[in-house]
């Protein structure tokens, strides 16, 4: 028995050895030339859109969950998404919103991630193309809709509803014993206190987002007072003066910053998060304002030391989120606006908007995608869910919103008064009637 | 030291040093192959190490001319912008309106603004149609292509890097404008290829002055990757190290090349800046180290595989040899244990054949001298008797040492026969009922004699029995009784102590009775060299004191024989001068139904009183009438036995009470005749006593009173009440004892002559008749010829010519006569052993003699089977 063992052991080992000498051998390549290069013609689609800038050691998180749709589309389509990037290096330089619209204006690339003020600009300049055609548009929530329309024009989809809120430092809040601020009143009074208690500087602010309160409290009525319509139309006509609206929002401003609640001059060369971050995340500074998505882990404020809260910006109809609308827009002479188009209706779709949501935890401009958000957006997805929101952006309105908004809040910053940053308002709205 | 010894000692060594020499070689072997694969595997991961750093430099030279060419490319795209540049300056300078030239340009892909300033004028037209001026552009860094200045990169009016160059534009040798076109640095990206190193190669096109990330070509890197600038760059990807920083600003500084190890997200990778242009632009980028290594590691894992392979398969060879060499260890150890084996068997069969050869030489010797001995008695006592022929005195003397001689020549044969018959296998045990009874009686009856003839004490105990009635071959245990009893008498000196015992055993199972054997003697004992050959054929312990005993030396090889055929065991043990112990286990299966309790009810027996001084006799007596259902009683005293018996008065009285003779005490007859006058006269009074008890006799004078003899049995109890009760009703007379055989009258079948006158001659002398015929036939022939009660018996010889002993015997039973089925019929015959017997009774005759003929005997069985038939 052993030895007919041996004999098989024997013979499979041969066998094997064999296989393995003819397998090493039977180098059947008799191909004379070595490579053979095909230069099928590569489907590109050029995507600008701003980088955040990255942790050491860690990829760039913001952009994962977009990378995936972005990955969907490549796979279904065939195509190849090229990443095109610009980000300022300080105040000094242009602004992301700048060249985005001076490479659209030019045709530098196919698709682009646009800021509601470029949406606005581009959309009134016809640089944009209209995506109302496709498939995915359908999903859209009304509102969505609505804030991307120029000249009846479906401009920009988003892939996330952007709102700003402000994120607080509740144990700060607990430690004073102050309750969360509904109105802009408590929400001073909370300053003073924290100023009291030698926190220098309340709120941590940069060159972007001071806007938010402004905003919040212009349009807490207007959006939320079942009047909305008749009351652009009135500013659009030049019946009511933006000016009025924005005119408590600026002095409620002006006020933190006289009182040192803001450091003025500190905010106006900040870059987003770059200025304030630091300090919130230290428990220095107990409140500062940011996007929703800024709360998800991994990402600028995901993992603080502390019991984080988003809550809405103080109006006098109690905290109110911001809600601006970004979006992807097509370049309307890109020159592979065709594919670009392709990309987008996949970028957008609910497919793909359920794992972008899924993702980052965001709301979902998709009437059919929902996601449960963190604990930490509780309060502020609790006011969305109520439909209680003020639109950061309204292409409805004549006058654009966040881009101007945010620029003269920087003059407010830089020294101008109230009044100045009003008849700033007054000569856009004159501009816009003519 | 013997020289056997010393030959196994040396071989010992022999194996020890073999052993030894294995062991070493065993190591030297091990330590050899881990040698080999040591310096296997120093060359394997030398050659490793170099061919990693080979690739590793090779890799590193690829990198380089990889960043020359990219270089290169830059260069050279730079270059020609300028000399086109230059070209456009004259082609301007060569026109009527440079302004309207300027304005007539249309942006291509490089060159994306063309503008001019005429001399003298701080303001100029572009294409683009604005006014120009320089404000906007810093040539402050003096960075030059081609000597024209270039500026320091900004990001244009389309949103994108770019940089401008001017150039004079020169008419008759007089500058009469300043050419500016700008360039944007995307245009590089079509010429740059499409990553390197597997796409994993990180790649940034940087302005030197502004320290700006300019362009990301494609390919290079992970697309969602992009730092702004070069500080950006080393916090992302943590190059803190002051002094490599700062070595890389000297290296920006003085437009050096350098490259650098650093790890970039947890792996190492080799960091890269490359001056482009005298640089005014760097190339700053990265490579993982296992990207370049890619090759060196590809072709170390494809030797770690063959290295691998080899080493399987030698490893499989040393199993495969290991496994072949182990089994023809395996064989060839078997092969050594079976020639082992074989030489140990053949010098076993050897020494068997020397000893049985010693032993038989031995033995002939020793017969040679027994039979000898005798031999020469008969022969010199029959030339005496020749001599002293009337003197009737010598004759008697002569021919009772001749019959003595005889008698020990023929148990001589017969041991001899015996001895033969057993080791040939050919002896069958005859089971039948026994009792221990008529076991110990006939034993008692053979061994007492000669123990009393030299003046020995032979005592008797059982002990322990349950049952008395066993089913075994009587006559062979009979046989080894005999054997080792007779034994402890010839080797016990005169005056000295036998013990017989009976012992019972536990029972291993209900069906057998499970007893020991012991006969004891304080005689002369054994040596221990003796003691291990007693039990083989042909030995004899001989010394000066028992060379006087005659034997044949078969005696002990026979019981071991007997008592193993009948799957039991004997011992001994035996120390010189102080006596002997033998042990004999046996099991006899218990026969069913074997106590007989109608026998006792018949006899109105119910209820026995004991009395005996020892109270483990009395369980014993209480244990074997267990059976009988008849209850037993005991006392230890006579007073106790006599209040018990009177106390009866009440209750139910004792049917029979036995005493021990021993507690009677020294007034013995007045004490027995005290007891016998306790109790009813018609109720039996029995003394057990032993069977050298003095004053027994005198005790039987009295009415309904017997003995019995110790030990006690049923069997003995039964028989003994049985004759009590026969006593009492008849009054026997003592039978008249047959002297002589005198007037009866014999038929003898005998086929030799001698023997037929030896025997003719004996009868005669005894005063009976005898009539002689030579074989069965006329035998058959005879008894039918005679008349009925012509003879009173028939004596048949076995072996003989025309009709043997038995056949003869069958015919004669099978006669349709009266006496044919009475008439005893006594065999004869030479064939003397108990199947002979066995065959004889079959056959139909009364009892079995064998030759030669004791005349006493046969006249004790003519008296048994004639006279008293009669």
């Amino acid at each position: 028995m052993r030895k007919e063992n041996n004999k098989k052991i024997a013979v499979v080992c041969l066998a094997l050895a064999l296989m393995a000498s003819s397998a090493a051998c039977g180098n059947g390549n008799s191909d004379k030339v070595m490579v053979k290069s095909e230069k099928d013609k590569e489907k590109v689609v050029n995507l600008f859109s701003p980088m955040e800038k990255t942790d050491p050691d860690a990829g760039n998180i913001a952009r994962a969950a977009t990378d995936l749709t972005v990955i969907m589309a490549e796979e279904q389509l065939g195509v190849t998404v090229a990443y095109r990037t610009y980000t300022a290096q300080d105040y000094k330089d242009k602004t992301y919103d700048d060249v985005t619209l001076e490479r659209a204006r030019n045709n530098m690339d196919d698709m682009y991630l646009l800021n509601p003020d470029t949406i606005m600009a581009l959309g009134e300049e016809g640089a944009l193309k209209d995506l109302s055609g496709l498939k995915s548009a359908e999903n859209l929530r009304d509102v969505v809709k609505a804030a991307n329309i120029v000249d009846g024009k479906l401009v920009a989809i988003p892939q996330e509803v952007v709102a700003y809120g402000l994120f607080i430092n509740k144990d700060m809040f607990d430690k004073y014993e102050l309750s969360l601020p509904e109105t802009p009143e408590e929400f001073l009074e909370c300053c003073r206190v924290f100023k009291e208690n030698g926190i220098e500087t309340p709120i941590g602010a940069n060159r972007w987002w001071l806007e938010t309160f402004v905003l919040a409290q212009a349009y807490a009525d207007l959006y939320n007072g079942g009047n909305t319509e008749a009351e652009i139309a009135a500013l659009n006509s030049g019946e009511k003066k933006y000016s009025d609206y924005m005119r408590p929002g600026f002095e409620f401003l002006q006020e933190l910053i006289d009182r040192g609640y803001v450091d003025a001059q500190k905010a106006l060369v900040s870059e987003a998060i770059e200025g304030e971050g630091e300090d919130f995340l230290a428990q220095k500074t107990p409140i500062v304002m940011a996007y929703w998505g800024a709360a998800n882990a991994e990402t600028a404020y995901g993992k603080p030391d502390f019991n984080m809260l988003v809550i809405g910006f103080p109006s006098k109809r109690g905290q109110m989120p911001v809600m601006p609308m970004t979006g992807f827009g097509i370049g309307a002479n890109a020159e592979n606006a065709e594919d670009a188009m392709q990309v987008l209706d996949i970028l957008v779709s609910d497919e793909a908007l359920q794992v972008y949501a899924e993702t980052n935890k965001v709301i979902s401009p998709s009437k059919n995608v929902e996601v449960e958000c963190i604990p930490a957006l509780k309060p502020l997805n609790d006011r969305i869910e109520e439909n209680v929101y003020v639109l950061g952006s309204n292409a409805g309105m004549k006058v654009e919103q966040w881009g101007n908004t945010c620029l003269i809040v920087r003059d407010l910053l830089d020294g101008a008064s109230v009044d100045e940053c009003m008849a700033k308002f007054d000569q856009l709205q004159a501009e816009s009637l003519q | 030291m013997s020289k056997d010894h010393q030959q196994k000692a040396e071989w010992g060594l022999r194996m020890k040093k073999g052993q030894n020499s294995k062991n070493k070689k065993g190591i030297s072997l091990f330590l050899s192959i881990i040698l080999v694969f040591c310096i296997l595997g120093g060359v394997v991961f030398s050659v490793s190490k170099k061919i990693i750093e080979e690739m590793s430099a090779s890799a590193i030279q690829n990198l380089n001319e990889s960043l020359d060419l990219i270089r290169c490319t830059m260069e050279a795209i730079l270059k020609n912008e300028a000399e086109f540049q230059k070209l456009i300056a004259r082609e301007i300078a060569a026109s009527d309106d440079p302004e309207a030239y300027v304005r007539a340009y249309e942006k291509n892909q490089t060159m994306v603004k063309m503008s001019l300033i005429l001399d003298g004028e701080s303001k100029g037209v572009s294409n683009t149609g604005e006014e120009f001026s320089e404000d906007g552009l810093n040539f402050s860094a003096g960075g030059t292509i081609e000597e024209l200045p270039v500026s320091q990169s900004y990001v244009n009016y389309m949103g994108t890097w770019s940089y401008t160059m001017k150039c004079p534009v020169v008419r008759e040798g007089r500058e009469i404008a300043v050419l500016y076109i700008e360039y944007v640095y995307d245009s590089f990206d079509q010429s740059l290829p499409d990553g390197f190193y597997n796409k994993k190669a990180m790649l940034y096109v940087m302005d030197a002055e502004s320290q700006r990330f300019v362009l990301k070509p494609k390919g290079m890197g992970k697309r969602s990757a992009g730092h702004l600038n070069l500080d950006d760059f080393y916090r992302a990807n943590k190059i803190q190290d002051e002094g490599l920083r700062a070595e890389a600003s000297e290296c920006i500084e003085n437009a050096d090349d350098i490259l650098f190890y650093h790890d970039i997200q947890g792996k190492n990778a080799l960091n890269y800046m490359w001056a482009v242009n005298d640089g005014t632009i760097f190339l700053i980028g990265y490579v993982p180290v296992e990207a370049i290594q890619q090759e060196g590691r590809t072709v170390n894992q494809s030797i770690l595989i063959v290295v691998s392979v080899m080493l399987i398969a030698f490893f499989l060879c040393c199993i495969l040899y290991y496994f072949n060499k182990r089994q023809q260890d395996i064989a060839r150890k078997e092969r050594e244990g079976e020639r082992e084996i074989q030489n140990r068997q053949l010098a076993e069969a050897l020494q068997a054949a020397q000893i049985a050869s010693n032993s038989k030489t031995m033995f002939l010797s020793n017969m040679s001298h027994d039979i000898r001995t005798p031999m020469n008695a008969v022969l010199g006592f029959t030339a005496l008797l020749s001599r002293d022929a009337g003197n009737e005195d010598k004759v008697r003397e002569y021919t009772k040492k001749i019959t003595a001689s005889g008698q020990h020549l023929l148990s001589l044969i017969n041991d001899i026969l015996d001895v033969s018959k057993i080791e040939s296998g050919k002896v069958v045990l005859n089971f039948e009922e026994f009792t221990l009874n008529d076991l110990v009686s006939s034993v008692d009856a053979i061994i007492r004699p000669m123990a009393k003839a030299k003046g020995q004490s032979f005592h008797v105990e059982v002990t322990g029995i349950k049952h008395e009635y066993l089913m075994g071959d009587e006559t062979r245990v009979n046989q080894i009784l005999i054997n080792l009893l007779s034994n402890a008498v010839k080797y016990t000196q005169e005056g000295g102590n036998i013990w017989f015992r009976i012992l019972g055993l536990k029972q291993r199972s209900d069906q057998y009775e499970h007893i020991r054997i012991e006969v004891e003697d304080d005689g002369y004992g054994m040596t221990p060299e003796y003691l291990e050959t007693i039990f083989d054929a042909f030995t004899r312990a001989e010394n000066s004191t028992t060379n006087k005993v005659q034997g044949t030396g078969l005696g002990m090889a026979i019981t071991k024989n007997i008592v193993e055929l009948m799957g039991g065991t004997i011992e001994v043990s035996s120390e010189v001068d102080k006596g002997s112990l033998f042990g004999v286990e046996l099991e006899f299966r218990i026969p069913e139904g074997q106590a007989d309790k109608l026998f006792w009810k018949k006899m109105g027996i119910g209820r026995i009183l004991v009395a005996d001084g020892d109270p483990e006799a009395c369980n014993d007596i209480r244990v074997l009438m267990s059976d009988t259902e008849v209850l037993v009683d005991t006392a230890l005293s006579i007073e106790e036995a006599i209040n018990l018996m009177q106390e009866d008065d009440t209750g139910e009285r004792y049917q029979a009470v036995l005493v021990d003779w021993n507690i009677i005490g020294t007034d013995a007859l007045r004490t027995a005749a005290k007891i016998r006058k306790s109790m009813p006269v018609s109720d039996p009074l029995l003394f057990l006593a032993a069977y050298d008890q003095e004053d027994v006799e005198e005790v039987l004078r009295m009415e309904n009173t017997g003995t019995l003899m110790k030990p006690f049995f049923v069997a003995a109890f039964k028989e003994r009440m049985m004759e009590l009760h026969k006593s009492a009703e008849e009054n026997r007379s003592e039978s008249a004892v047959v002297e002589s055989l005198a007037g009866l009258h014999f038929l003898a079948a005998e086929d030799n002559e001698i023997n037929a006158e030896i025997l003719a001659e004996i009868l005669d002398i005894e005063g009976a008749g005898c009539e002689i015929v030579e074989n069965g036939q006329q035998a058959v022939e005879r008894f039918m010829e005679s008349s009925e009660g012509e003879f009173d018996a028939i004596l048949m010889d076995v072996q003989m010519p025309v009709m043997n002993g038995y056949e003869a015997t069958r015919a004669i039973r099978a006669l349709k006569r009266r006496d044919a089925g009475e008439i005893p019929i006594i065999a004869m015959t030479a064939n003397a052993f108990a199947e002979d017997e066995k065959e004889a009774l079959d056959a139909g005759m009364d009892v079995h003699m064998a030759k030669p003929i004791d005349i006493e005997l046969l006249k004790m069985v003519i008296k048994q089977h004639v006279v008293e038939r009669k």
